[in-house]
């Protein structure tokens, strides 16, 4: 029997919605230029019916800003989210089927990456690589493979020794088929959900970056950016770091909303211990030891 | 099972207070033996924005090193007055020859260096022929080319002979490259500054203050002050903190403009707006296709609206400029408007030039805000012009070596801070590429002319060549944005040189100046034994899991270290930027930067370098920072004071938080109450730290004033002030981490109440409460520990964004700062500790469990 889906998780849905099309509508639309409207004339007006949510020091519309903001936080989000998939599950698939040495190396591989903490390396990463919204992507997605990895490999192994997979093999199936068709599709779900709480956390992530100067460049706009660029203002201009923060924080809460409903829907056994806030690698805590 | 979960507890007991106290006491130990009895009363706190890489200003190009130990520490034959006039320090008077190569110094007599050596005429040949030298460090060694011998006359006279005539030799002996220094001292004088001036140098706390004290045997008029403490404040909004709660007398180059007004119309403060030497410019890259035409150049400097740039940036200060000059200065010539703000006219240059269709350029930006916001207003102003301007922001080390050095660059921001530098565009190698055999004959004549009306006019004429060839846009003079206490009199309201010369600076009235009292020894020793009472607890707790088990996980973590170790030195050895580049500063020798390279070991292979720094650290030496100049291990034992704190105090609060919100969330299921508390986790999960901190100093700081809202009065001032000023930083820290407990609390307890052995308990006649005191809380504990044991790495590390907030001396800031430094062996070793922490704490939760579960001694379970 299936749970329904619960008001919370349309809630968290119909912000998520919000946020996408404000950033899609940002490709096409903006109430004011945001990369060429510098108008110091402008500077500095709380928010009025012109400027919704105010102006910041350059006389730049924030609305637009956030607006624009989104766009690069989904984006940084997404794509170091498809590439902790993209790579750690194959790994997370290949440990589990082959064991021995290839296993060992992987979770060795991943032990490794966890015993460096994650947001100092991040830093270091994009330090070294160079600021910017690429190699934030890429800071960000290096400690989604192990995470992925490890979320694959736990459940998979423990198909491995299911009667259906036996059957499988019994048929003559390769490893590399049952992985993928009848390992994959079972822990489908787990991955789905994983994925919606890594992505809220790749979101906060990148605003981490883009706050200490290492993520999107001006005059790209970007949440943590503008908050940290507000923050001498923050006395006569508070709504410059209110309305970027509250930003990150309410689209990271609607994907913590929308992943606790969609798990609950999916199936609402695993609770506990797909409790997102345990398996959540990055940057809240080390990963889950075991 | 259950009786086994005491030691875990008393473990974890053990845990938080053992790891204050380690951290502490080193701390109030060291401060206990050399605490001074010394009144505070006349030491005046002063700002910085930049914390020099080292005291050395004969080593270094850094400007930051001037702004500390320029005329306070050290003094020069000459000297920079206020007015920027040059006038007799060292050497009481001199006589210059007729063809202006000869000049006769005489010197002071009574003059001691602060290590008690008398300074005599040895003593200017030692330092003008180290200055000299062939393999001189000096980043100004062409000021000092023209010497050609220096001759000692008699103890107190001293004779200097140059190659050819140089108008300007006094200036540049004034200037922070030229000072004395001791021969037997001058090695130590980056770490230990050893000069003749009125303030001895007293001790360094990196990343927090540079202090100095009166030199009681001064030889020249007596100061007023009894020390000078340089507080390094970067952050802006940490800046305008320390100023409002006292903590600070004065900043003078206050970093963030847009408080000035504030300032001024608050009764506690005088705010100096004074000029720099900086000349900020638009520099361009005048050998860059479609640069190198003059046209286009025009076509840049009258799409630039400099007023709307010094309106947008600086909040209003600064001056507009129109060529490469200070306006203070008496042969200033006011070009400023030479190309009036005009985008019809400069469309039609573009045209002219052929670019109708518009231009594609990079604009690469150095750090510091001035650059960075008049960067976006100025894309904007070329955008109108049709320009297309691409921002790159540039590391300070990155800076320097693609822009200044390699030159590979369009267009920069950047302010030249050294004073009368217009040489700078006569020299065949400089990174605006500028070639003018006309200019460089009006340098040259310039170099040796010593006629005041003469050189005027030779000054007036180098100011308008630069601006007629449009050699780059030049926007505004630097201002200098003084912030100073209404009790501090006697500072210097311009920068003629980058320094604060505060001999004749003085505190009106003291109020509040008290306060500070040395730890006690019995801290320290109380601290010693709780750092002992953790160890002990570790020892029982492995002499539990047994030989076998210990052992194993050690092989493990040995070969987890080993590759950590690789992985690190990899990573920082394929990172761009050269440290020897960022130490020596904007204009120096090559020389000197291979000698410089070769003392730090750069020029050894890959592989001796990765043993050797292995080797050291398996000893404890993590070796030498090279901006720092300091061992590695000092710094991390510095820094480690504030990061271990600040991590246990956010683990406790969120303890603190989580536990109670947990119990009832879970006793309160689907009430009311409980539905309250786990919404509101969901809140505190999705609340980035660094916005909550931000929050907090809206409210709890700036708003109520209950809290500093940055910095970290270190805790010799005493326990209660310390843990108040971690207070912000740790709440900010504690709360999402709160939030994540209350969940693992409230599932880890409903799972343990649906046991069989609580519903046995139940059936026997417990209550509810009763049974979750007896046996459900003590096994509930087992995966809160667990999740604990990863929050405390994750917030020792995680401090970084947060320490940066509120400017907190920690690990967190001492590795960003490395990092922007390129201070590689800095960034290894405190990764390193970091991955150390991390491993260990996983040890010491992985022996915990053993102590609970016996069976986990297993190998096959673990």
């Amino acid at each position: 029997m299936r749970s329904k889906l619960s008001f919370s998780f349309w809630f968290g849905a119909a912000v998520i919605g919000l946020v996408l099309l404000l950033a899609l509508l940002s490709l096409v639309w903006t109430p004011y230029d945001v990369i060429n409207l510098v108008d110091v004339g402008a500077r500095l007006q709380s928010p009025s019916w012109q400027h919704l949510l105010g102006t910041d020091y350059l006389g730049r519309d924030v609305l637009s800003q956030i607006m624009v903001g989104a766009r690069i936080s989904i984006l940084v989000a997404v794509v170091a989210i498809v590439l902790g998939v993209g790579l750690g599950v194959p790994l997370g698939l290949l440990a589990a089927a082959k064991g021995g040495w290839i296993d060992q190396c992987v979770m060795r591989g991943n032990d490794l990456v966890f015993a460096f903490p994650a947001l100092i390396l991040a830093i270091l990463l994009t330090a070294l690589l160079g600021p910017g919204v690429l190699n934030a992507i890429v800071a960000i997605g290096v400690f989604n493979i192990p995470v992925f990895a490890r979320l694959t490999r736990g459940p998979a192994l423990s198909l491995w020794s299911r009667e259906f997979v036996l059957a499988a093999r019994t048929a003559g199936k390769n490893k590399f088929r049952i992985s993928l068709e009848h390992i994959l599709p079972n822990i489908s779900n787990l991955l789905v959900v994983n994925a919606t709480i890594q992505f809220s956390l790749a979101i906060i992530a990148e605003a981490g970056l883009s706050y200490v100067g290492l993520g999107a460049q001006a005059p790209t706009p970007s949440w943590g950016r503008m908050l940290s660029e507000s923050q001498t203002m923050i006395s006569f201009a508070p709504w410059l770091a209110l309305f970027p923060g509250g930003a990150i924080f309410l689209t990271v809460f609607a994907l913590s909303l929308f992943g606790d409903g969609l798990r609950d829907f999916l199936d609402p056994k695993l609770g506990g211990m797909l409790d997102p806030k345990l398996g959540g690698t990055y940057p809240k805590n080390g990963g889950d030891k075991s | 099972m259950g009786n086994k979960a005491l030691p875990v507890l008393l473990l974890l007991r053990l845990f938080v207070i053992g790891f204050w106290a380690s951290a502490y006491a080193a701390n109030t130990f060291a401060d206990s033996l050399s605490s001074s009895s010394q009144s505070p009363e006349n030491i005046i706190n002063i700002g910085l924005q930049l914390e020099p890489p080292n005291l050395d200003p004969t080593q270094g190009a850094a400007a930051a090193v001037d702004e500390i130990v320029y005329a306070n520490v050290f003094e020069g034959l000459t000297a920079v007055a206020a007015d920027g006039s040059i006038v007799p320090k060292l050497a009481k008077r001199w006589e210059i020859s007729e063809d202006g190569q000869r000049y006769r110094f005489f010197l002071q007599d009574s003059v001691t260096f602060h290590d008690g050596t008398s300074f005599d005429a040895q003593d200017v040949k030692f330092s003008l022929e180290r200055a000299s030298a062939t393999d001189s460090t000096n980043a100004q060694k062409t000021l000092f080319e023209p010497i050609q011998s220096v001759t000692v006359v008699s103890p107190y006279v001293v004779d200097v002979k140059l190659k050819r005539a140089v108008g300007s030799f006094l200036t540049h002996l004034a200037w922070g490259d030229a000072v004395m220094v001791g021969s037997e001292s001058a090695q130590n004088n980056a770490a230990n500054p050893v000069g003749t001036g009125p303030f001895v140098f007293s001790r360094w706390r990196r990343g927090v203050s540079i202090e100095l004290r009166l030199n009681t045997s001064y030889w020249g008029s007596p100061v007023y002050l009894h020390g000078v403490n340089f507080n390094i404040v970067p952050d802006p909004t940490a800046a305008f903190a320390s100023l409002m709660a006292g903590d600070i007398d004065g900043f003078p180059g206050y970093p963030a403009p847009e408080n000035i007004q504030q300032f001024r119309d608050h009764s506690n403060f005088n705010v100096i707006v004074g000029s720099t030497e900086g000349e900020t410019v638009l520099a361009i890259n005048n050998a860059a296709p479609a640069l190198d035409d003059i046209r286009v150049r025009q076509a840049l400097n009258y799409a630039i609206d400099k007023q709307a740039i010094i309106d947008g940036a600086m909040f209003g200060y600064g001056q507009p400029i129109g060529s490469h000059f200070p306006p203070h200065h008496p042969s200033y010539l006011d070009l400023s408007d030479r190309y009036e703000h005009d985008v019809a006219k400069a469309r039609s240059l573009l045209e002219q030039a052929g670019y109708s269709q518009g231009l594609e350029l990079s604009l690469k930006l150095p750090p510091p805000s001035y650059a960075r916001r008049s960067g976006e207003i100025i894309a904007a102003q070329l955008g109108a012009i049709g320009v297309n301007v691409s921002i790159e922001n540039l590391e300070w080390s990155q800076w320097l070596s693609q822009v200044f050095t390699n030159k590979n660059f369009e267009l920069t921001i950047v302010a030249h801070t050294e004073p009368l530098d217009l040489d700078i565009y006569a020299r065949e190698n400089y990174y605006f590429n500028y070639q003018s055999a006309e200019y460089k004959s009006l340098i040259a004549q310039l170099s040796v002319a010593s006629d005041l009306t003469q050189r005027d006019l030779l000054f007036k004429q180098a100011q308008r060549k630069l601006s007629d060839d449009a050699v780059n846009v030049f926007l505004f003079q630097l201002p200098k944005l003084g912030v100073w206490s209404k009790n501090v009199e006697g500072v210097w309201a311009n920068s003629p040189v980058q320094a604060n010369d505060l001999t004749a600076a003085e505190r009106t009235y003291l109020d509040g100046a008290e306060k500070r009292f040395a730890a006690s020894k019995l801290t320290s020793i109380v601290a010693w034994i709780l750092g002992l009472g953790l160890l002990l607890g570790i020892a029982y707790l492995a002499y539990q899991a047994g030989a076998a088990f210990v052992l194993r996980r050690f092989a493990t973590i040995t070969v987890t270290m080993v590759i950590a170790t690789m992985v690190i030195f990899t990573l920082v050895e394929i990172a761009p930027g050269d440290p020897a580049q960022f130490m020596m500063g904007l204009n120096a020798e090559p020389q000197a930067l291979a000698a410089l390279r070769s003392e730090m070991g750069l020029d050894r292979s890959v592989g001796q370098r990765y043993f050797s720094w292995v080797g050291g650290v398996l000893k404890g030496d993590f070796g030498t920072s090279f901006t720092y100049q300091s061992p590695v291990s000092e710094l991390l034992a510095e820094r480690l004071q504030v990061s271990l704190p600040l991590a246990i105090y956010s683990i406790v609060l969120a303890i603190m938080l989580a536990i109670p919100l947990g119990l009832v969330s879970a006793l309160r299921r689907g009430t009311a109450v409980g539905d309250v508390i786990m919404g509101s986790t969901q809140l505190g999960i999705a609340m980035p730290n660094f916005w909550i901190a931000i929050l907090l100093v809206l409210t709890l700081g700036s708003g109520l004033r209950w809290f500093p809202v940055g910095g970290f009065p270190g805790w010799e001032a005493g326990l209660l002030p310390a843990l108040h000023a971690l207070t912000l930083p740790a709440l900010a820290l504690a709360i999402p981490q709160a939030a994540i407990l209350v969940r693992i609390v409230r599932s880890a307890l409903l799972d343990t109440m649906a046991e069989d052995y609580i519903r046995t308990a139940r059936a026997k006649g417990l209550s509810q409460s009763e049974a979750l005191k007896s046996h459900a809380l003590r096994n509930a504990a087992i995966p809160v520990l667990t999740i604990l044991g990863l929050q405390f790495s994750f917030l020792l590390a995680g401090g970084i964004i947060i320490e940066n907030v509120f400017y907190l001396p920690g690990l967190g800031r001492l590795v960003f700062q490395a990092i922007l430094q390129r201070d590689l062996i800095v960034v290894e070793s405190v990764v390193l500790v970091l991955a150390f922490a991390t491993v260990m704490i996983a040890f010491i939760v992985d022996l915990a469990y053993v102590a609970v579960d016996p069976r986990l001694r297993n190998p096959g379970l673990t």
